[in-house]
């Protein structure tokens, strides 16, 4: 009975052997840094690839998980009385602004070689803006081509019924992308105008789904004919992976978004955190954003082919610390009226 | 009455006699209330209390907007559908292989039981490519997003669930009995209605509640086809991970128990008081022969059919995960599993340690319990039993909500806070796991004469040593069968376990979540493909094992799952 035992559990461990060696390999660090917890809301592939050229640059090591942005904020609430993670990278600063208005940030003025644009960072620099990006729209060639249609152009294309049920996004309460949406309306219209406008807008939908990200490779499979999402998320994700999309922008105006980067309150590695923010602002990692069509903050970083600058669109006005702020009030405003 | 009493004063003399025994009994007693009790405790607090004061506010909230009551409708319609068909479909299947003189019984078998070992929304997934708006067949179902596409992606995902419990009601109803009727002159449908059916009336009801319950915990599938079709099980989770609510979030995994836990007791108390199970304790392998064509076509064609559709759907999962870029350019490239092994290599070793801890622990406990309940007699073995096997009927997302309350700050019965550790997954998947290899070892416990172990005790062996030197070599076959369950399941549980997922300690399902959320669609099939071939071989090796250490034992799937 025994020996059969062992030899079970001899062969459970042997399958977690190779890959367990594999764990222990990994180089050992330059400085005596200890492992950096981090949440980020960039996608999985996107932030491994900015983690392991940091790893590779200073030599420590990160544990990271990766949730929508909307999710990391309350992650990081839920856990406030025991930190679980020091760095937040990622995701719209909208969430940023609530969660340094709820005071789950502590406040670090990054190391740069310059200065950093007023709109893009916070006033006590509870966050930091490492890109910025605008609200578009992303639509199938196929169903434009079908309908004979030009991409829309305005937001009240998209009431247009001939693309009943064939919108998606996210919602607004899971996702930074749409939250960013949901306020750029609120702030073009009013709150009560928004709420008639998006119920308009609802009867379009198909579905709303968890990541702002999705409807993207949705529009270019053709089972939406229209996303809305960031721009460099379009571009990366959309239209350089192949698909038959093309971009547009509404012409009354858009609001944009500044990638957030923060250190979270209590957080047990302030000082490897830091060394991630300043890390994040260096040239060499900003040039890292073409890959993904982020617009760098670092003016001498690369800018990527094809990446939409925000000076070539038409922007709002846009009021990120009101749309922070003003969080949880318009998210309830929004499932009260449209009900999802 | 007087002679109940002087027993029971025996038993507890027993027990102080042997420290062991009461230790343990003891320390199961611990470990079912702070891992199995304490949270759904918690999960029903925390429903109750709005503002710190306790009231019935959070549940009238939750009933008075629509958004929170159509899910629970819709999530109940979406059960009642996919375990009727699923346990239909299950049930021909059983029928077929136990009954019938059909030929690749083995690869029927095979395919029944291969959605099992996959992640369940790979299923999804191969949905959208094949019946999508812009897929393969396009409008053949019509539109997938919504009821359909969720039946029919459920139907497949959780059939083999019905199956498998019902292969192993029909294995043991003798067909000798139907062909007794049958040589009486009773007709084919008079043999199914009077002896097939009501012999297996438990078994059905069971099945029909196991995939019933599975459906309301079904997590992934709705996420990726929902459409305006939204579930309960996706509203608690983003309740809870996006808006941060844990009241209403708690509220509505409250909505998500009712139902089932009415639905467990009720059919326990109905199905236990007209059993008439003949067991024997051998499983009788023979066919009927000369079974009429009338009922071997439509079995046959359901069959056919069922198997036809799993493979269809997870050939396009595969051909799916060597495209240049899914759906679009077809291209053969091996692409996707570079770039899924590079974000996903972590993942997969963080799952294979857990699974590899959490296993043998979950199997030798299962055990352990079994052998408390049906050798041991000691106040509150009933408790013991059903708290055991509380998580059985506990939809995954409840279980998932409460470890989050339950564990996120420490408390008299868990000093330590485990929310963060490989310990909150490792405890949940083990006790999440714990009520089917406990059900076998019940079952096999059953079928083994006491004397050995009372012998064993007779002659100055403690209880310990008897479980450990005797019983247990005794159920070795229900040992293994609930190893390899509960591999199958640390490897591929979502809906308890994406609650409690961290930085430290990530694990496959999580990822390939991800990837659906961000439309990698095709680095999720990927790795799903990467996931079920570990698990196929793992379970190999396994199936190995036990060949070469004890002739005539069998573990796997089959056996794993029947419960």
């Amino acid at each position: 009975m025994r020996k059969r035992m062992v030899v079970v559990l001899a062969i459970l461990a042997l399958l977690a052997l190779p890959l367990m060696a594999q764990g222990t390999n990994e180089q050992p660090a330059k400085k005596n840094y200890q492992t950096l917890k981090m949440y980020t809301a960039l996608d999985t592939e996107e932030a491994q690839y900015y983690i392991e050229a940091f790893e590779k640059s200073t030599g420590m090591n990160v544990e990271y998980v990766r949730m929508s942005s909307g999710e990391v904020l309350a992650r990081i609430e839920a856990e406030k009385d025991n930190p679980q993670a020091s760095v937040w990278f990622g995701g719209s600063n909208t969430e940023h602004i609530s969660a340094a208005a709820k005071g789950l940030l502590a406040p670090y003025k990054p190391n740069t070689t310059f200065e950093l644009s007023r709109n893009f960072h916070a006033a006590d620099w509870a966050w930091s803006g490492f890109y910025t990006g605008a609200i578009g729209f992303v639509t199938n060639k196929d169903f434009l081509a079908k309908h004979n249609l030009q991409a829309p152009s305005s937001w009240d294309d998209l009431l247009d019924p001939i693309y009943k049920e064939q919108i998606e996004m996210a919602y607004p309460y899971t996702s930074g992308t749409a939250y960013t949406t949901w306020a750029t309306i609120i702030q073009m219209k009013g709150l009560d105008g928004a709420l008639d406008w998006w119920q308009k807008f609802d009867k379009n939908i198909h579905q709303y789904s968890k990541s702002g990200t999705s409807c993207i490779a949705r529009a270019g499979l053709g089972e939406c004919a229209v996303g809305v999402g960031f721009s460099h998320d379009i571009v990366a994700k959309g239209i350089n992976q192949g698909y038959p999309v093309v971009i547009s922008f509404p012409k009354e105006g858009t609001g944009y978004e500044v990638g957030g980067v923060a250190l979270i309150k209590g957080g047990k590695q302030p000082e490897e955190a830091k060394v991630f923010m300043d890390w994040v602002f260096t040239k060499e990692a900003q040039n890292l954003f073409k890959k993904y069509s982020r617009l760098p903050v670092n003016p001498d970083a690369e800018i990527a082919e094809g990446a939409v600058k925000l000076s070539d669109i038409p922007l709002i006005n846009y009021d990120a610390q009101r749309a922070g702020l003003n969080k949880d009030e318009w998210v309830k405003a929004w499932r009260d009226r449209i009900g999802k | 009455m007087n002679n109940k009493h002087s027993e029971r004063m025996g038993d507890f003399k027993k027990m102080v006699g042997e420290p062991f025994l009461l230790v343990s009994i003891i320390v199961v007693f611990y470990l079912l209330i702070v891992f199995v009790i304490f949270p759904i405790y918690k999960v029903v607090k925390t429903s109750f209390v709005y503002d710190g004061h306790v009231s019935f506010r959070n549940y009238a909230e939750v009933l008075s907007h629509d958004y929170y009551i159509r899910p629970l409708w819709n999530s109940m319609i979406l059960g009642l559908l996919v375990a009727t068909i699923g346990t239909v479909i299950g049930f021909v299947f059983a029928y077929a292989i136990t009954r019938t003189p059909m030929k690749g019984k083995t690869v029927f078998r095979l395919v029944a039981t291969f959605p099992m070992v996959s992640p369940p929304f790979v299923v999804a997934l191969a949905c959208i490519l094949l019946f999508g708006r812009a897929g393969i067949f396009k409008g053949a179902i019509g539109n997938i997003y919504g009821l359909t596409g969720l039946t029919i992606v459920e139907v497949i995902a959780y059939s083999p669930t019905a199956f498998l419990s019902l292969f192993g009601i029909l294995q043991s109803i003798d067909p000798a009995l139907e062909e007794a009727a049958m040589v009486c002159g009773a007709s084919r449908g008079k043999v199914f209605r009077s002896i097939i059916l009501p012999l297996a009336t438990p078994g059905v009801v069971s099945a029909w509640l196991l995939v019933f319950i599975q459906s309301l915990a079904d997590f992934g599938n709705p996420m990726i086809l929902s459409g305006n079709f939204s579930v309960l099980s996706v509203q608690a989770y983003l309740q809870i991970t996006g808006m941060n609510d844990l009241a209403r979030g708690s509220t509505l995994a409250i909505l998500l128990l009712i139902p089932t836990l009415l639905a467990f007791y009720t059919q326990k108390y109905l199905v236990s008081k007209k059993s008439f199970v003949t067991v024997t304790g051998k499983p009788t392998a023979s066919t009927i022969k000369n079974l009429e064509w009338y009922v071997k076509l439509p079995v046959y064609v359901v069959c056919v059919f069922f198997a036809g559709v799993v493979v269809l759907f997870y050939g396009m999962v595969v051909w799916g995960s060597f495209q240049r870029l899914w759906g679009i350019d077809k291209t053969f490239t091996l692409q996707n599993y570079v770039q899924m092994w590079a974000v996903g290599k972590d993942y997969i070793r963080d799952s294979l340690i857990i699974a590899a801890i959490v296993t043998p622990i979950c199997g030798l406990l299962s055990m352990f319990i079994a052998y408390l309940v049906t050798r041991k007699r000691f106040f509150g073995r009933g408790l013991m039993e059903f708290s055991a096997m509380l998580t059985f009927a506990v939809p995954g997302t409840v279980v998932g909500i409460g470890y989050i309350l339950a564990f996120n700050t420490s408390s008299a019965l868990m000093p330590v806070t485990l929310t963060g550790t490989a310990t909150i997954i490792i405890a949940l998947l083990i006790f999440r796991n714990l009520p089917v290899g406990i059900r076998n070892g019940i079952a096999a416990l059953q079928q083994i004469d006491p004397s050995i172990e009372e012998a064993s005790i007779d002659c100055g062996a403690n209880s310990g040593t008897t479980f450990w030197r005797i019983t247990l070599p005794m159920i070795t076959p229900a040992l293994f069968s609930g190893l390899a369950n509960s591999f199958v399941r640390s490897m591929t549980a979502i809906s308890a376990v994406i609650f409690v997922v961290s930085g430290g300690w990530n694990l496959i399902t999580v990822a390939i979540l991800g990837f659906v959320d961000n439309s990698q669609y095709a680095q999720a099939a990927a790795m799903s493909i990467l996931l079920i071939a570990i698990v196929l071989i793992a379970l190999f090796l396994m199936q190995l094992a036990t060949d070469r250490v004890g002739k005539g034992m069998k573990v796997g799937l089959m056996e794993g799952e029947q419960s």
